[in-house]
């Protein structure tokens, strides 16, 4: 038997560029440049490397505006064999339950055997897509993964799960959606003939909400969560000193904790 | 097995459940920081405070939910909980929630409950939120639900009126837990209905060790990726402040300390007195969880480290060099005696 293996990837506000817009106080995303969420790098090696350990392809799926087709062709650059842009305006203001429920669509309209996705995203760090899609479709899951040991001949996957203070091995049935813990997969580099075919040849399929026959079933009205008010917070105050050596150092400590 | 159906009526949900997460008769402390929390609201609403606790042999948590304040205890309890798998845990409590209708259900922000959590949400259509730092209750009985985006910089209030259950996962360490008063014994125990006979997955090994409660140290000394698998310069400056050791996530992923260490986004809340930062960068989502920190210390080669803007004391410097030194001078100040 070869498994499907689909790689769930976001397109997000680079973290480290997004500011605050000073005239309303909300977050301006729109300065910061698109990026691949960074545990979804992560999410990328752990499907290649159940790839190169059982007979199967990797597709790359994502929900997101046209020009997330970028990320899907570093996807492909990095090694995976198709992918799928996801993409309708009919899916603005959805939350992780209508999100979730479009990638199980995806998901099985694919016909996954493996779901593989990062622990949650740099944006909305959720971490709740994950289960969310296994959940839609009454499946499996493995969170907080942190290493991946695919057994075919027995219709399983075990994953070594991080758990506080530890860890569990935990097998689960096909199909299955696994939650890579973030760091624990090194990201293999994209060869440069694949970044090139991923640039220049690369088409993704794409799919919109009638597709996956849910064009009822999101967006924000299906929505049971919606975002109230935001607030900035200010930050908090700090003495900003910094000393020249190690004595100031002990005695403003002592003065804390005296 | 979802329910697109008509929005509910939310006047037919009541109470406030917390989950108790316990691994073999363990109890992890969030469940009861949100037991204490989680009262606080139902003073407000006037609902009943709901412990629910899947798992086996339970009747010592059920005891303990009560001396901590739960009106009455949900139990299911079967071998079948034991140890914690998503899919079955999942599917009790959505019997459970299907059955009883609870209003508001507030789960640990632990691995486990941001595994199942969603396991529940989604078959009930519930509004989940993740996350979250504090919550209140307006008059209508709504789930004023906040979270910090962006390194804490934005409180995003997420409100979910038109579905029931309001769900949340909550950050461990952020309330504070009652003590446990024996007298409260008046507590109901209710042994539900066990609905789970199979699971779709099988816990081959559970190896589980120190879970050190970081969010209770008044004192705390965290090493991140710049002490490079040495720990013992940390170790020797936590010994002279009577400190805990904590850690970036960068420092667990290492594999030099354990997560339960972790502090930030996805590890601990924390709020010593004193917090020092050890070869840490300080990224927003380390930040995250030390800013509640009384005085923060930062020991960094880089000058330009953000941990800088985060701190009221800094020193450049090597950490092989300063920590040592400063562990020398901390412990021949009487700062030992005042410790005590
Ligand atoms: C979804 C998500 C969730 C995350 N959650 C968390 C979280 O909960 N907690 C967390 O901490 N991080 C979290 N991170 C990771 C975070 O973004 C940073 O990668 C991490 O905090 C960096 O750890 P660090 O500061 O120890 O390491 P680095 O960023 O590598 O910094 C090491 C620092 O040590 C200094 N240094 C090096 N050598 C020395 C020396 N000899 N003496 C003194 N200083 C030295 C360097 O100048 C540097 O500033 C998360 C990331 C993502 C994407």
């Amino acid at each position: 038997m070869t498994w499907t293996i689909v790689v769930g990837i976001k397109q997000v506000p680079d973290a480290d560029e997004v500011g605050i817009d000073p005239d309303t106080g909300r977050l301006d995303r729109a300065s910061a440049p698109a990026v691949m969420n960074g545990p979804d790098r992560h999410a990328l090696e752990a499907a290649l490397t159940i790839r190169d350990a059982v007979d199967g392809e990797v597709i790359a799926m994502t929900m997101g505006p046209p020009n997330a087709t970028s990320i899907l062709e570093e996807a492909v650059a990095m090694g995976c064999d198709d992918a799928v842009l996801i993409s309708d305006r009919a899916f603005a203001g959805s939350d992780t339950w209508p999100t979730s429920l479009t990638l199980a669509r995806a998901a099985a309209e694919l016909g996954a055997d493996v779901v593989v996705a990062g622990e949650e995203t740099t944006d909305s760090s959720t971490g709740q897509v994950p289960p969310g899609i296994a959940a839609h479709n009454g499946w499996a899951q493995l969170t907080y993964a942190e290493a991946v040991d695919p057994r075919p001949e027995e219709g399983r996957l075990v994953a070594r799960r991080d758990v506080e203070g530890g860890y569990e091995l935990v097998a689960a049935e096909l199909p299955v959606v696994v939650a890579v813990a973030f760091g624990e997969f090194d990201p293999r580099p994209a060869p440069l003939h694949r970044k090139i075919y991923g640039e220049n040849d690369f088409e993704p399929t794409v799919w919109d909400a009638e597709d996956l026959g849910i064009e009822d079933e999101v967006g924000l009205d299906v929505s049971p969560t919606s975002v109230g008010r935001m607030e900035t917070v200010d930050p908090v105050e700090r003495k900003n000193e910094v000393v020249d050596d190690v004595d100031d150092l002990a005695e403003a400590i002592t003065e804390v904790t005296a | 097995m979802t329910d697109d159906g008509p929005a509910i009526d939310p006047g037919e949900y009541e109470d406030v459940w917390v989950f108790v997460e316990e691994h073999d008769g363990d109890v992890m402390p969030v469940s009861w920081e949100l037991l204490a929390e989680a009262e606080r609201l139902t003073e407000q609403t006037g609902d009943d405070l709901v412990a629910l606790a899947i798992g086996e042999d339970l009747a010592d948590v059920a005891e303990e939910a009560i001396a901590r304040g739960a009106d009455r205890v949900l139990v299911a309890d079967d071998p079948v909980f034991e140890p914690y798998r998503a899919d079955p845990y999942g599917e009790q409590f959505r019997a459970m929630v299907e059955e009883r209708k609870p209003s508001i259900v507030l789960i640990g922000g632990t691995h486990t409950g941001r595994d199942f959590a969603g396991r529940v949400a989604v078959p009930a259509h519930a509004g989940l939120t993740a996350d979250v730092t504090e919550i209140d209750v307006d008059d209508e009985g709504i789930l004023q639900a906040r979270r910090p985006a962006f390194g804490g910089d934005i409180l995003a209030t997420i409100l979910c009126e038109e579905h029931r259950p309001q769900m949340a996962t909550i950050r461990p360490g952020v309330f504070e837990a009652a003590e446990p008063d024996p007298d409260r014994t008046d507590g109901e125990v209710v042994e539900v209905d066990v609905v789970v006979d199979d699971a779709i997955s099988e816990v081959l090994e559970r190896s589980v060790g120190d879970t050190a409660d970081i969010t209770e140290a008044d004192r705390i000394v965290a090493v991140g990726h710049g002490v490079e698998g040495d720990l013992e310069p940390a170790r020797e400056l936590a010994e002279a402040l009577d400190a805990e050791l904590a850690a970036s996530r960068a420092a667990v992923d290492e594999g030099w300390i354990d997560g339960a260490r972790q502090v930030g986004q996805t590890g601990k809340t924390v709020r010593p007195e004193l917090y020092v930062a050890v070869g840490i960068s300080g990224a927003i989502q380390h930040v995250e969880g030390m800013n509640k920190s009384e005085t923060v210390v930062a020991i960094n080669t880089d000058p330009n480290a953000p941990i800088f803007d985060h701190a009221d004391y800094g020193i450049v410097g090597d950490l092989f060099e300063v920590c040592p030194a400063l562990a020398d001078r901390l412990g021949d100040e009487p700062i030992q005696e005042v410790v005590q």
